[in-house]
This record gives C-alpha cells, sequence and structure tokens, in this order.
C-alpha cells in the first residue's frame, strides 16, 4: 500500500510522457506565419530591453546635469551667480537707455535756446503785447 | 545579468510552447500570439537585470499572468472562476485503471505502421480537443508540470498554489485525457 502512491505518480509521468511527445510534435509544425510573428514578438521584446536599458544609463546624467532646475536642489554659487546675470544685464541696459534719453533731450533744448538767444530780434516783436511784457517782468536776459 | 543572446534563446527555446498553451487555454490564435508576445515584452523590460536561469520560470509565471489578464479584460471573468475551482472529479476514476491504459499503450508501440501515420494528426487534434477542455488549472498544472517539466515547486510557484495541490491538478488532468481518449478508442 506505501508504494501505491509513487507507482501511480510514475504511471502518471509515463501517460502524461507519451501525451507531451504528442504535443512537441505539434509545437514543433506550427505553420509558418505563427513562427514568423513569434519571431517578430521575440525581437520586439529584445529591442524593448535595449530600450530600457539606454533608458537606464542616460537617465541619471540628465538628472545629474538637470539636477538644480529638475529636482529643485541646492544650487551652487556659481550657479546663482550665472542664473542673476540676465537680470543685472537687462536692469543696466534699462539704466543706460533712460540716461541716454535724457541726455539727447537736454542736447536738443540747449539748441533751441542758443539759437533763439544768437538769432536777431526782429523789429515787429517790440509791437507785441506778450514780449512787451515779458521785457517788463524783467526775466529777459 | 542575462545578455540579449541568452533572453533570446530562451523566448526562442519557449515561444513554441508557449503558443500553443496559451492557445489551449484562450483558443484564439491571435489572441494567443498578443498574450505571449505581451509576456515576452514583460520579462524584457522588466526582468533584464535577472540572470539567465531565473528566465525561464519568470516567464511561465509572466504568461500565466499575461494569460489571466486576458481574461479578465475579456469579461470572462465567471468562466474562469467556475474552471479554477473546478475541483470536481467525475467520481468514475475509481473504476479506471491507468495500468491498463499504459500497458496497451506498450502493446500499441510496435504495432505501429506507416497506414497510422495518416491518422496520427487526428490523434493529436483529439488529444489538443481534450486538453483544451480540461479546466484551466488543471490544464495549467499538467503542461507546466509535464510539458514545460518544471518540477513540484516550480510549478506551484507558477500557479499560486501549493505543491499538493499541483499533485491532485496533474494526477486528476492525466486521468480525465486518459479515460477521455480511451473511450474514442486512441492510445497515444
Amino acid at each position: 500500500m506505501a508504494g501505491h502512491a509513487p507507482r501511480q505518480e510514475a504511471l502518471e509521468g509515463q501517460f502524461a510522457e507519451r501525451l507531451t511527445a504528442h504535443l512537441n510534435r505539434s509545437a514543433q509544425a506550427l505553420p509558418h506565419d505563427i513562427t514568423e510573428r513569434l519571431r517578430f514578438g521575440r525581437e520586439r521584446a529584445l529591442a524593448s530591453r535595449r530600450s530600457v536599458a539606454f533608458q537606464m544609463v542616460t537617465a541619471p546624467a540628465v538628472v545629474h546635469t538637470g539636477r538644480a532646475a529638475a529636482l529643485g536642489g541646492p544650487p551652487s554659487l556659481w550657479l546663482r551667480l550665472a542664473s542673476s546675470l540676465p537680470l543685472v544685464v537687462l536692469v543696466a541696459g534699462l539704466v543706460f537707455i533712460q540716461h541716454h534719453h535724457d541726455q539727447q533731450q537736454i542736447a536738443v533744448a540747449a539748441e533751441i535756446d542758443s539759437a533763439l538767444l544768437a538769432d536777431t530780434l526782429p523789429p515787429a516783436a517790440y509791437t507785441d503785447p506778450g514780449f512787451s511784457e515779458f521785457l517788463r517782468s524783467g526775466d529777459a536776459p | 545579468m542575462a545578455t540579449d543572446k541568452e533572453l533570446s534563446d530562451c523566448l526562442k527555446s519557449v515561444e513554441k510552447r508557449a503558443f500553443k498553451r496559451t492557445v489551449y487555454a484562450v483558443r484564439d490564435e491571435d489572441a494567443a500570439l498578443d498574450i505571449v508576445q505581451d509576456a515576452m515584452i514583460r520579462l524584457a523590460e522588466k526582468y533584464a537585470d535577472r540572470p539567465a536561469a531565473e528566465l525561464p520560470l519568470l516567464f511561465q509565471r509572466i504568461l500565466s499572468n499575461a494569460t489571466m489578464d486576458w481574461f479578465r479584460r475579456q469579461k470572462v471573468r465567471n468562466a474562469v472562476l467556475q474552471n479554477m475551482s473546478d475541483f470536481d472529479t467525475d467520481g468514475g476514476s475509481e473504476d479506471f485503471d491507468l495500468l491498463e491504459s499504459l500497458e496497451s499503450v506498450e502493446g500499441m508501440l510496435g504495432a505501429e505502421s506507416a497506414a497510422d501515420t495518416v491518422s496520427r494528426s487526428q490523434i493529436l487534434l483529439l488529444i489538443e480537443r481534450h486538453i483544451e477542455e480540461l479546466p484551466a488549472r488543471q490544464r495549467e498544472a499538467f503542461l507546466l508540470r509535464y510539458w514545460e517539466e518544471l518540477d513540484t515547486a516550480e510549478t506551484a510557484s507558477v500557479m499560486g498554489c501549493s505543491e499538493g495541490s499541483v499533485k491532485t491538478h496533474c494526477s486528476r488532468a492525466v486521468h480525465a485525457l486518459a479515460k477521455a481518449l480511451r473511450s474514442k478508442g486512441i492510445v497515444p
């Protein structure tokens, strides 16, 4: 009785072996289109593996170089200086433009004043009431 | 870590049986091809760092999971659960003599002639049909244990059950197949 179970298992194994021999023949005789599609699937799997491996290799480099921007890690002093440089240049440019504009306006006004002062006074000006008033007020040069 | 060649060789060695095994389960060649390809890709992407020796067993596990996923997607869960919980035998196994069947197999071995070759493909079709008709767990245990030649512990690991359950499934599958084939006068 004790040897019944192992003997039964052995018999089952033998029977299964005969069945799977048939199945093996069936698997080896698969149609060409099926084997081709299996080959395609296998190659696709290998390609996807290479793609994943490539990402695993390149990803740490990207994370390292883009650490400050991507992950919000503490930036170094040089990175801070470099990132504030455009702002400094912009402010300096605006100040320069404003200064240049003021200088231009002053130059134009001075040119008009000197042209007026250097010009001869026409006699008709003395008949102008506004000019007479201007002379009386003592503001004339 | 397995090399590309090791992975390719591993897949090449199991792909045909994997396809047939999946066809027996889902009974649809196109779906079986999709499932096998999906399993191959999952193995290649997620377990690329594993040693080559682990790949065959991992692939079997992934394939089983992929097949189950397919059944879930097909919304035939009820049918799957019915098969999974189908531990019932037909009660006729007690009077069934496997030894008698095997002895007749031995007797037939030398008797096969060229004329039998024609009927071999028909016999194969019947065998395959009866394998398809097995309850899912019995079929999976039978194919993993005897066709993929995994040992009982490995089969249990792939199926997520105990070794005792594997032995029970395998035994019932063998008896069911032997009985079904004998009833048609077929000796494999």
